[in-house]
């Protein structure tokens, strides 16, 4: 972090420094403007410019000292044409731009540092909190994961549990159904044989009443034809009389 | 029996006791109760309320005009008219019943096949009396759906003897 401080400390200097000494250097126009304000033309009426101006005129107007005085003005002129050390300024441009990048730089220290180093603080916290954040939540969903798991089981646990009793009750249900059928089985067998046996003795009986209405109608034919005795009558009289003697009935 | 029967021969003794032949009336009325009961068209007409009660009462001394007691003949024709020829049996019965209470005797309707000798119906009353341990006197009913034998009622007790009884125990066995 503070490598990267001064490196940019470092390029502001630079920049300060090219600034100012870009700034110290006089350009074509002040120097031509400051050499002939400066210059003396003897023999020449006014001063600076105006002198300037009227040696113009004279030369123009063929005057050989102002001829020579106008070429003498050209070749002073021709040193503002020179550029200056594009390298190393001059003392005095070191001085103030040294000047100014202390400033500056106590400027930068005073309130740019600070402010700069918050930020990266607060910016450092924020990577921070969002790691911690994320391994938060990395931790949360390894919970999740895990209670999602835990639940999974518990889901597969109960689905198997289920199955189970399912397939219990389904073997309950079979046996049940089983033993319903059996008994229903033996209950048909068992009314089955009793309707057997019922018709057997309803036809034994049907055939007994037949055979004892054969035998009563043949008895009956019989004592029809011995009651029209009335021997017979008398005796059954008789015998009655004697049963109700006795006690009998 | 009926409480109406009951009044009837109540009133039917009363008569024969005044006229001094209980004993023969409750007999004739007894004949001639078991007679109607062996005539539907006889029972029907003298029932029959269409019939004027003269008619029916003419019919009646027609029939035992000169063959029973006047009295019996007056009771049968009063009970006619009345319109109480269907209760003729049970007023009979009773009357029957009333002359043995006042003999200190019980009666016994024994029906037969075919009629019973003298001889016969002595040693029945004899045998009845000695089953029931008082006297007894019998009034015969010739029933010939009893096909032989004898069946005997003595109040609320039967004593069947009869073949119809013997053969119906037979097919009840069978």
């Amino acid at each position: 972090m503070s490598r990267r401080l001064w490196a940019a400390a470092a390029v502001i200097v630079a920049v300060v420094v090219l600034s100012a000494s870009a700034a110290s250097a006089k350009t074509v126009g002040s120097c031509i403007l400051d050499e002939i304000a400066a210059a003396e033309f003897e023999g020449i009426e006014g001063e600076g410019f105006t002198a300037a101006k009227n040696l113009k005129t004279l030369a123009a107007a063929g005057d050989e000292h102002a001829e020579e005085l106008k070429v003498a003005l050209g070749d002073d002129l021709e040193g503002c044409f020179d550029a200056p050390n594009p390298i190393i300024p001059e003392v005095k441009e070191i001085v103030w731009g040294g000047l100014a990048f202390v400033v500056l730089l106590a400027l930068m220290y005073w309130k740019l540092f600070p402010v700069v180093k918050n930020l990266m603080d607060q910016r450092t916290q924020r990577i921070q909190d969002a790691i911690d954040d994320a391994d938060r939540q990395r931790a949360e969903a390894a919970e999740v994961k895990a209670n999602y798991e835990a639940e999974l089981a518990d889901a597969k646990a109960e689905a198997a549990r289920i199955v189970d009793e399912a397939r219990e009750q389904a073997g309950a249900v079979r046996a049940d159904l089983q033993a319903r059928a059996e008994a229903d089985i033996a209950d048909m067998r068992e009314r089955a044989a009793a309707d057997v046996e019922a018709s057997k003795r309803q036809a034994i009986a049907d055939l007994q009443s037949e055979v004892s209405d054969i035998a009563l109608g043949a008895a009956e034919a019989v004592l029809g034809r011995s009651l029209e005795d009335p021997e017979m009558q008398r005796q059954l009289v008789d015998d009655y009389i004697a049963s109700v003697g006795a006690g009998q009935d | 029996m009926a409480e109406r029967s009951v009044s009837y021969a109540d009133a039917v003794a009363a008569v024969a006791r005044a006229e001094g032949n209980l004993d023969a009336v409750s007999d004739e009325l007894f004949r001639v109760a078991r007679a109607l009961e062996g005539s539907d068209e006889l029972r029907m007409t003298l029932s029959d309320r269409q019939v004027p009660a003269a008619r029916r009462q003419q019919i009646v001394e027609d029939l035992l005009g000169g063959q029973a007691l006047e009295t019996t003949t007056a009771v049968v024709s009063m009970i006619v008219a009345a319109g109480r020829s269907s209760d003729l049996i049970g007023i009979a019965r009773e009357a029957v019943e009333i002359n043995a209470r006042d003999r200190g005797r019980s009666v016994a309707e024994v029906r037969t096949a075919v009629a019973l000798t003298g001889d016969q119906a002595e040693r029945l009353s004899a045998a009845l009396s000695a089953a029931t341990g008082h006297q007894v006197d019998i009034k015969v009913v010739v029933d010939p759906s009893i096909m032989g034998g004898v069946v005997a009622t003595i109040g609320d007790e039967v004593i069947d003897g009869s073949v119809r009884h013997r053969l119906s125990q037979l097919r009840d066995t069978f």
